[in-house]
């Protein structure tokens, strides 16, 4: 659908380049790869803040089956905009096992991007989140996570909201360059469409690092991957030093045994009953008249 | 005492898949599919033991675990053993999240999780706070208390706070940090500090102590010195314990049966050198604007919390939005209502619209369709306001009125003073939201 | 003078009329390139006089009405051209001149009837003009024709009169010859007969196809259904019609052969409900951008809700949204009633739906929710992006035999469709395995190999995801052996059994209401009359009626469980739709009304208690009307409930199913 962009709209600096960091998703239910939920988000971000001007950039290994079909997902958002250019999309080829920290804060300085985008974590791999804070941390760029909105970007700062729980906002300025972490309740990604994900171009960039250095990722070799376990359910221990109230929590109903029925209520008592329960529950506050 | 006890035997030949009583021990899955072809599900690889010790399988989607807000309290608590560590060896570090200035259930896990790292090595368990005044930590389980709130200002400013953290990093060199996994809190700030951490960390050798730099996050568990984190693709990483870990919610089980002292030390006197990173800090690359004030209509109806829900037993429709206003609500609707033209498409409620998960749900002339109810099955509270006594939304809520929804609703706007015909459409849910916000 | 004048002005209007037809021609000419076959032209004769006769002919009076002005017209014209343009003055022809300006004239007057008081779903402006026109060019004929049988006073060969008499002859000869070059209402002759020869569609019209109905009345189709959607080259340069000069010429010159009778107009479901979308208007808008302009000179009936006169086209101009707003490409349900209809035989559906394949594939901008179950088809294989693992949870308790279990085969394999994922067609299913049991069929499923079809892709125009669903599907299905497919959905039933052809997939595919009424036939399956009759009506799924032609075999479902069949007013090859089709429940355009509802109307009006139905989808829309309304329940629940059980061990198959749908998920 197409995103109307208000906050892009005032004055937003094409000069300030900007870049996606994008990763390859694993839907939820089919563990199929495709465009991972967050990053597309960014992507989508990016997109209405300046356009096709947006970069985007992956390292991964090039081998892998899926990835071309993924970031071609990523590709296929390319339309709508001002000019109709192709979407382009820099890989940094990276064998199973190597650290992709130095390739990216190498192609982020060589490009000039002064303002990077992408998702929370990644959905497959170890999917720490660390990515972005490492990067940040080495580049000495400022980081903000959880960002569902940028409002205002300048030459030299950028205005976003970030998201609390609950449908919360709060407002940040960031100073640049910087990184951003797109939150999943920012605004909905566009459709990958067919067309332009064919059209778009995908560059391997394999000279950014000397060969020679080593960048296998040590960190990770004895660690166990296994599965995920569902994760048990807390069960309600009832600590008491007497049988009886042991006996009688134990014997009581589950809470989730119907409600409170309330019959026979004038309008007014039905409004009554509401606000008090409102207030018991700390909906409404105690003080409102 | 209803400790749950793990028979290391059992644990071990479960684990050995060559061991020869591992069958027995193996957890089944609960579905499979069989060698001719159907699915087949074993009931007893399924559910959780109930309080009463009974197996129970809920498929109702009806059940909502929180217990009913004040009911049902442990009465006879048991007295705590007071546990006092004085000369502790190290520290295992908890920063809480503290929201509204209050310990939460995750934040006693965390403390769970420190006091099952700390216990039996001599360690302390030290609460990291920003702010000053909070209660609770004694019976959550810290040890020793450190007072930040003097370097930091309240909001978002992760730049002093990771400061604040460098410096409680040199003056204690806790054995471990342990953080909530939650973005843009906790989680944000335990992966700052792992940032700033690993370099010094890395540069000390690619020894051994690599692999327990890199933080472990979404942490969930901890058994036998190693933690399982959860990874992307539905998987699990078992490792050694990380410095700095992330935790999920219930990775541990909280403190119950001891107390603590959490007595209040000054970084100052812990000797350590303050390297003062805060003074010098370059200037702060991110600046905490301010709450936003947000549109209660605004906010994805999947995220709001509170919703005022409308069905075909609403006919006064300027009288609906009236007091969605007046209550601060986020307006959902039942698929006829919006099949009707009342209600836009986006603001459906149900299994064939969005699921919602606000923590109160009120649906005013609602029956509840089956699609309906799996929409709302995770809303934590759910009124019911309708004339049919039997429908199924009453059989769902946890308070029921039977009364005609429009007269109910134009009582609550009188009796909050502000009936329909005074107040125009004015922006009142501004202030409304700030009640939330304090609520 | 006269004797002089004519000659010149048939064959001055004839030169200029032939100009303005090349021009015409170069305009259907700018679409893409197909071979051209002219000896085509030899079968649009036939094509007319059948084919096109008889959908104008479920309509008597029009039929002939139309026989006459046209049949008049044909003749007058071809004798004008040898009495008066060459001058062979012979009395018999001049007789035969007289006699078809004659017929003409009595066609016209009942056309000029018809237009003192149209209705609302005809074009006025240039229509309305024409039939005056008409008047003027048979009188006119008529009157010059007269002198050849001498009954004629000479006063017409000069003075005032004669000069009147040109004047309205010239008015004929400018309509009728011409305006059929240059583009006013009688192009529709000039065009017609071409779009009749080279047709997208050639079997459409061939008697003799396989799939031809073999009864021939003006109510079924002459040729065969020919309604799969034509494959979409992925590797073309753009993908689907952007502009006027993207769709194929044929349909361009489709397009222009519209009358703008309306009858698409009548027939359309979003336009009763108030939704933004006319086919007529749909299709002039298409010649408006073709021609280029605005289309401020249309003079019918506009789409529900937005302004006639602000939207303008050219050959090579996006067509959404300057001349087309893409909400009324998504308002269409696909249900073909407007083809059915239409008396020109021009596909409105193909049209909307290369438009709308590249507004998905190349703009990316399907509505929100048909968005949403593309990604959940590539991703998970159906549109609700459920784990397709659990597409037989339903059924664990049916112990359906699984294909991968029959290596040597199975007499029938039964397609599921995503109706197994939900819980109302679930109850459906299990009806149909009771009755394939009962009848003691051989089948088997395909279980969670199974896919969607990718109809519902494929009707909002992601081609690239219906193709990849589709190439999966066959090799899949390549794998086992089967000797044919049986599906309670038409939609699947459609897409396998019509579309899948065009990608490798040839197979017999029946659907349930079809392959019940054959295990009827064959004395397999045997039911007890309901205890208290009840009243029926049945609502035909556009994707099993005027997709597939299958009218009867339901309703000899019905009548052997002993029903009779309160038949609604549009039922048959007049059905409407459910409003669910061609992904319509998905973009939910709003209108006045809701498509289902309308529907639900009908029903009522027949007095049913209970409609039967044969589509998952048409249950899901019609049971989503509000309470009270009739029942709803699909041919098998109907059977499945009345069969006499072969063995009392069967009793225990559909007991559960009631208790299974209060259940939440």
């Amino acid at each position: 659908m197409p995103q109307p962009e208000p906050q892009a709209a005032a004055g937003t600096p094409h000069d300030v380049k900007t870049a996606v960091l994008v990763s390859s998703g694993r839907h939820p239910v089919s563990g199929r790869a495709g465009r991972a939920r967050e990053d597309a988000r960014a992507v989508e971000m990016g997109l209405s803040l300046v356009g096709a001007d947006l970069s985007l950039v992956h390292a991964g290994d090039p081998e892998q089956a899926s990835l071309r079909e993924c970031l071609e997902g990523y590709l296929g958002m390319y339309h709508g905009l001002d000019d109709d250019r192709d979407g382009q999309l820099s890989l940094l080829p990276l064998r199973a096992g190597e650290d992709a920290l130095p390739l990216l804060a190498a192609w982020l300085e060589r490009s000039g991007v002064r303002l990077a985008l992408t998702g929370q974590r990644a959905e497959c791999g170890e999917g720490s989140g660390m990515v972005g804070y490492l990067l940040a941390e080495r580049l000495g760029w400022a980081i903000a996570t959880g960002v569902a909105a940028i409002e205002r970007c300048d030459a030299e700062s950028v205005t976003v909201l970030q998201a609390l729980p609950q449908g919360q906002r709060r407002r940040l300025e960031i100073r640049l360059p910087c990184l951003i972490a797109v939150d999943a309740v920012a605004e909905a990604p566009r459709q990958s469409a067919f067309g332009p994900a064919r059209r778009g171009r995908i560059e391997t960039v394999d000279d950014l690092l000397p060969a020679d250095e080593s960048r296998l990722d040590t960190g990770s070799a004895d660690w166990q991957w296994q599965p995920a376990r569902a994760r048990p359910k807390r069960l309600k221990v009832v600590k008491s030093t007497n049988a009886r109230d042991r006996f009688k929590a134990a014997a009581a109903k589950s809470s989730a045994s119907g409600g409170q029925v309330l019959t026979d209520l004038s309008p007014e008592e039905a409004a009554e009953k509401l606000i008090d329960y409102l207030r018991a529950e700390k909906i409404l506050a105690q003080d409102d008249q | 005492m209803s400790v749950r006890r793990l028979d290391p035997h059992a644990e071990r030949a479960r684990r050995n898949r060559l061991h020869p009583r591992h069958h027995e021990f193996a957890r089944p899955a609960w579905r499979w599919t069989s060698a001719d072809g159907v699915t087949r599900i074993n009931p007893h690889a399924l559910g959780a033991i109930g309080p009463n010790g009974i197996k129970r399988i809920d498929r109702s989607g009806a059940a909502v675990e929180a217990s009913p807000a004040g009911g049902a309290s442990t009465s006879a608590e048991p007295a705590r053993r007071q546990i006092v560590i004085d000369q502790p060896v190290g520290h295992v570090v908890v920063v809480p999240e503290l929201p509204e200035g209050r310990l939460n259930d995750h934040d006693r896990d965390l403390f769970g999780l420190a006091r099952q790292l700390a216990d039996g090595h001599d360690l302390a368990v030290t609460a990291v706070t920003f702010l000053s005044g909070v209660s609770g930590f004694e019976d959550a389980g810290a040890d020793r208390v450190v007072d930040l709130s003097a370097m930091v200002t309240e909001g978002y400013d992760p730049e002093p706070r990771l400061a604040a953290l460098v410096d409680v990093e040199a003056a204690l060199s806790p054995r471990h940090w342990i953080f909530a996994d939650s973005l843009p809190d906790g989680g944000d700030l335990g992966r700052r500090l792992a940032a700033r951490l690993l370099p010094q960390s890395a540069s000390q050798g690619a020894n051994a102590s690599v692999g327990d730099a890199r933080p472990a996050t979404r942490v969930w568990q901890l058994s036998e010195g190693k933690t399982l984190s959860r990874a992307g693709d539905r998987q699990d990483i078992l490792r050694d314990v990380a410095r700095v870990l992330l935790a999920l919610p219930e990775c541990a089980e909280p403190v119950s049966e001891t107390r603590h002292e959490a007595r209040v030390i000054e970084l100052a006197t812990m000797g350590g050198e303050l390297s003062s990173a805060a003074n010098e800090a370059p200037a702060s690359g991110v600046i905490d604007r301010g709450r936003v004030a947000v549109d209660p209509q605004e906010i994805p109806l999947a995220q709001a919390p509170f919703i005022l829900s409308a069905g075909r037993g609403i006919s006064d429709w300027e009288g609906y939005h009236h007091a969605a206003r007046v209550l601060g609500a986020s307006e959902g609707a039942s698929r006829v209502a919006v099949d009707d033209g009342y209600m836009p498409r986006s603001r459906q409620v149900g299994a064939t619209g969005t699921f919602v998960t606000a923590s109160c749900y009120v649906a005013v002339g609602i029956s509840g369709a089956v699609q309906h109810l799996q929409g709302i099955a995770k809303c934590q509270r759910v009124i019911a306001i309708n004339n049919d006594p039997s429908c199924d939304m009453v059989k769902r809520a946890d308070l029921a009125l039977i009364a005609d929804g429009d007269a109910v609703l134009a009582a609550v706007c009188e009796r909050l003073g502000q009936p329909r015909d005074q107040t125009g459409s004015d922006g009142s849910w501004t202030d409304e939201e700030s009640r939330h916000a304090a609520a | 003078m006269l004797q002089t004048l004519l000659p010149i002005l048939i064959f001055a209007a004839l030169a200029v009329g032939a100009a303005g037809a090349v021009r015409r021609t170069r305009l259907w000419r700018q679409g893409r390139r197909t071979p051209m076959r002219w000896h085509r032209l030899a079968l649009m004769p036939k094509r007319y006089l059948n084919d096109l006769h008889h959908v104008v002919a479920r309509d008597k009076a029009i039929a002939h009405t139309h026989v006459a002005t046209a049949g008049g017209y044909v003749a007058a014209m071809a004798l004008a051209l040898v009495v008066h343009g060459f001058g062979w003055r012979n009395p018999i022809l001049g007789g035969l001149l007289l006699a078809a300006s004659l017929v003409m004239f009595m066609g016209t007057i009942a056309v000029n009837l018809r237009r003192v008081n149209p209705p609302a779903k005809l074009s006025k402006g240039p229509w309305q003009r024409l039939s005056k026109s008409l008047i003027a060019y048979s009188v006119g004929m008529f009157l010059v024709s007269l002198p050849l049988v001498g009954v004629a006073p000479t006063v017409l060969g000069g003075g005032v009169l004669a000069i009147v008499l040109a004047a309205v002859l010239v008015w004929g000869l400018l309509e009728m010859v011409v305006g059929m070059g240059w583009g006013g209402p009688m192009k529709h002759a000039f065009a017609g007969s071409f779009h009749l020869a080279f047709h997208r569609r050639p079997e459409r019209f061939d008697d003799n196809h396989p799939d031809a109905s073999p009864k021939k009345t003006h109510d079924v189709h002459r040729g065969s259904r020919s309604t799969a959607l034509f494959p979409l080259d992925l590797t073309a340069k753009t993908l689907g019609v952007e502009k006027p000069a993207d769709f194929q010429w044929e349909q361009l010159l489709g397009f222009d052969a519209c009358v703008q009778c309306g009858r698409c107009q009548s027939v359309c479901p979003a336009y009763a409900a108030g939704q933004p979308l006319n086919p007529k208007k749909l299709i002039q808008d298409m010649v408006v951008g073709m021609a280029g302009g605005s289309d401020s000179r249309y003079a019918g009936s506009g789409y529900p809700g937005i302004e006639v006169g602000k939207h303008h086209g050219g050959p090579s101009d996006a067509i959404v949204p300057q001349l087309v707003e893409a909400q009324t490409l998504w308002a269409c349900t696909t249900c073909r009633a407007c083809v059915e209809e239409c008396p020109m035989m021009i596909e409105h559906v193909d049209a909307i739906v290369d438009m709308r394949r590249f507004i998905t594939l190349e703009r990316g901008e399907t509505p929100e929710k048909g968005a949403v179950a593309i990604d959940n088809l590539i991703a998970t294989d159906n549109p609700g992006g459920l784990d397709n693992a659990s597409r037989l949870d339903w059924a664990a308790d049916l112990e359906l035999p699984r294909i991968q279990d029959r290596p040597e085969g199975v007499d029938v394999l039964l397609w599921l469709g995503d109706g197994a994922f939900d819980m109302r067609n679930q109850r459906t299913l299990r009806s149909l395995v009771k009755i394939l049991r009962a009848g003691d069929v051989d089948f088997a499923v395909l279980g969670e190999e199974e896919r969607d079809s990718g109809d519902v892709a494929r009707r909002l125009g992601d081609e690239a995801t219906f193709q990849r669903l589709a190439e999966r599907n066959i090799a899949t299905l390549s794998h086992y052996r089967f000797a044919r497919i049986v599906t309670a959905d038409p939609h699947s039933f459609h897409v396998l059994g019509r579309e899948y052809g065009a990608f490798g997939g040839d197979y017999v595919v029946k659907h349930h209401s079809t392959f019940i009424a054959e295990l009827f036939d064959g004395g397999r399956i045997s039911v007890t009359a309901p205890a208290q009759a009840e009243s029926v009506t049945y609502h035909d799924p556009c994707y099993l009626g005027r997709y597939n032609g299958e009218f009867a075999a339901p309703r000899q479902v019905l009548a052997a469980l002993g029903l009779e069949v309160a038949e609604m007013e549009r039922s048959g090859y007049r059905s409407r739709c459910c409003g669910g089709g061609g992904g319509a429940a998905l973009s939910d355009v709003p209108g006045r009304a809701r498509i289902p509802d309308m529907r639900m109307e009908d029903v009522r009006e027949t007095g049913a208690t209970t409609v039967a139905v044969a589509c998952p989808q048409c249950t899901a829309m019609l049971e989503g009307v509000v309470e009270p309304r009739p029942r709803i329940r699909d041919l098998a629940e109907m059977v499945a409930d009345a069969l006499v059980e072969p063995t009392a061990a069967m009793n225990a198959t559909s007991a559960p199913s009631q208790s299974r749908e209060e259940e939440p998920a």
